[in-house]
């Protein structure tokens, strides 16, 4: 396998794991965000920090840093998400743009706009592969257990959740916190990977793209949000020759994805048997069935 | 005295160009209930055309002014027919026009690049800037008062233009429940289309006074979301809150940049809107929509 190869595929890795942290959030319990580049920030200075001034293990700096992000997702979670739609999304992009701007004015500790370079580059092919196959377990197992039909219930219809007993503000305060984890540890092995982390790399443009991709894959499916991710990534990549386009041409796939499919690729369907049965049965008689999706 | 009274008229002045593109955002909210994230776009299509009619086609300010509103006006007409249109006839779930809006406003924002370049390009020195004597009591730039003037301007036509015609009418009409103003014979489409005219105008008038405070680089968009900070603050859909919430960031944004420091005024800012939330989850003056189970 080829350096670049490898690179692409540990890059798969990390936005994977940071697309399911979004995913558990906006797919699933239906907050839509457009600041999740904070806690990939937190994430990834963290682990640059702890790593670098203060003699720490990767491993536990990567940990450490998922956690930071877990604690602060739910500490904002607690006053924020009484808000509902667009409000909760405007006031998102101010507490991302918030913490990039704390990070970009604590000179003595993160180094100011400058970044942090000279990171250990530990993030290899069995680091991501290891991290992203423990992680992707627990979220297909978390979707299908007991809190991820609350976390859905949340999203279909908040009211009604309630009135079945559940505890929704905490649910989507949990929700948050979870997603912040994933993007905290996404975040620390980005650190790793590319050695080198600055401020600007968590902008809005960051935020929206996490958002994007997941939508872009099906809101309410994880193997939809990875393919999505997968998509995306290699588009990208794809496209890196013309660089003057790339944007452009991503732009315009996310609008023609919203025009003609808008409940993006996997709508809210899994890779599974019951999506083969689905399809399976639809290739036989497609006049009578009308699954879209 | 003099300095705070220099950084109120500054704020203002800020603040009413921000209430120019807040207003129509705002507007486009109360009818369609989606956050419009190509705004921004409108706003560098009409600091782009001024650029153009001024520098290539040799106007004088008040033809290029005229030709880049009605250009940006068009644009977002342009928009809405080939991007919002076809989901919104297909659903009604407002999220995908969102993401689709985010879509436009890297396709627009990359557009610029493609055809125009990265850098950063200066206005001709049409609007004059030279220090002016404030009643002897303060010294503020010239530009300053005009943009405040323009943005009084133009607002108060908007306040007209929606209470004193027809068309002003069924805009608010649809404000309060666009299908039954369709029921009632309002003709939807062209209603839809006047209202994005109207904001991409709106935008058009605060791109032109933005790219001569700052320069004109198509990232310039990404302002607007200061304005949609600002309509949020003042409560979404509402206009008389876009403006007051326009003119509070503002001015809070200026008195920090006076008397804090320039580099903490986005953290100001966006401090603000997160306490404002907290404390009223719908903003100043948001409908406070009781939900119905």
């Amino acid at each position: 396998m080829s350096a670049y190869t490898e690179g692409i595929l540990i890059l798969l890795m990390i936005n994977g794991i940071a697309a399911m942290g979004v995913s558990l959030l906006t797919g699933f319990t239906g907050i839509f965000t457009l600041g999740h580049a904070a806690y990939l920030a937190i994430g990834s200075y963290t682990t640059a920090i702890l790593t670098l001034d203060y003699g720490f293990h990767w491993l536990p700096a990567i940990i450490f840093g998922g956690i930071l992000a877990m604690i602060l997702g739910y500490l904002i979670g607690i006053p924020t998400l009484k808000l509902f739609g667009d409000y909760y999304a405007i006031a998102s992009i101010g507490l991302a743009e918030s913490i990039r701007l704390i990070i970009e004015n604590w000179q003595s500790v993160t180094n100011g706009a400058r970044g942090i370079p000279g990171i250990d580059t530990f993030t290899t092919f069995p680091v991501a592969l290891g991290f992203f196959l423990v992680l992707a377990f627990f979220a297909f197992n978390l979707i299908n257990g007991r809190i991820g039909r609350a976390f859905m219930a949340c999203r279909d219809d908040h009211i009604a959740a309630s009135l079945l007993g559940f505890h929704t503000a905490r649910y989507r305060a949990f929700s948050l916190a979870l997603s912040a984890f994933y993007c905290g540890i996404a975040g620390g092995l980005y650190a790793g990977f590319i050695s080198f982390i600055q401020p600007i790399m968590f902008d809005m443009l960051k935020s929206t793209e996490m958002t994007a991709v997941v939508v872009f894959g099906g809101l309410g499916s994880m193997s939809g949000c990875l393919l999505g991710t997968t998509i995306i990534t290699l588009v990208t990549e794809l496209f890196r020759p013309i660089s003057q386009y790339r944007m452009l041409i991503y732009g315009l796939v996310l609008v023609l994805v919203m025009v003609i499919r808008p409940e993006g690729i996997m709508g809210q369907n899994e890779f599974d048997m019951k999506l083969f049965r689905k399809i399976a049965s639809y290739i036989r008689k497609p006049k009578t069935t009308s699954e879209r999706g | 005295m003099g300095t705070l009274l220099q950084q109120v008229i500054n704020g203002l002045s800020l603040g009413s160009v921000y209430a120019l593109i807040a207003v129509g955002y705002s507007l486009v909210y109360s009818i369609l209930l989606f956050s419009n994230f190509a705004h921004g776009g409108f706003l560098v299509v009409g600091g782009y055309l001024c650029y153009f009619a001024l520098n290539t086609l040799g106007m004088n300010i008040w033809l290029a002014g005229a030709f880049s509103l009605v250009g940006a006006g068009f644009a977002a007409i342009a928009t809405e027919r080939l991007a919002y249109k076809p989901i919104r006839e297909r659903t009604s779930v407002t999220l995908y026009l969102l993401i689709a809006s985010m879509g436009m406003s890297i396709v627009i924002e990359n557009i610029f690049v493609v055809i125009a370049g990265g850098r950063f390009r200066a206005l001709p020195p049409v609007i004059p800037t030279n220090p002016v004597n404030v009643f002897g009591l303060a010294t503020t730039s010239a530009f300053d008062i005009i943009s405040l003037v323009t943005a009084v301007v133009f607002l108060g036509g908007l306040q007209i233009f929606l209470t004193k015609t027809k068309w002003g009418l069924a805009i608010r009409a649809a404000a309060y429940n666009l299908r039954i103003a369709g029921l009632m014979g309002v003709n939807v489409a062209r209603l839809i289309s006047l209202v994005f005219f109207v904001s991409g105008l709106l935008a058009a008038v605060g791109g032109i006074f933005l790219s001569v405070r700052y320069t004109l680089y198509p990232q310039l968009g990404m302002i607007t979301i200061k304005a949609f900070v600002a309509a949020v603050i003042g409560g979404l859909g509402s206009l008389p809150g876009a403006v007051v919430g326009s003119l509070i960031l503002g001015l809070s944004e200026m008195l920090t940049a006076g008397f804090l420091s320039s580099q903490l005024r986005d953290l100001v800012v966006f401090s603000l809107l997160v306490v404002t939330l907290v404390i009223r989850p719908t903003g100043l003056f948001g409908k406070n929509v009781g939900e119905k189970v």
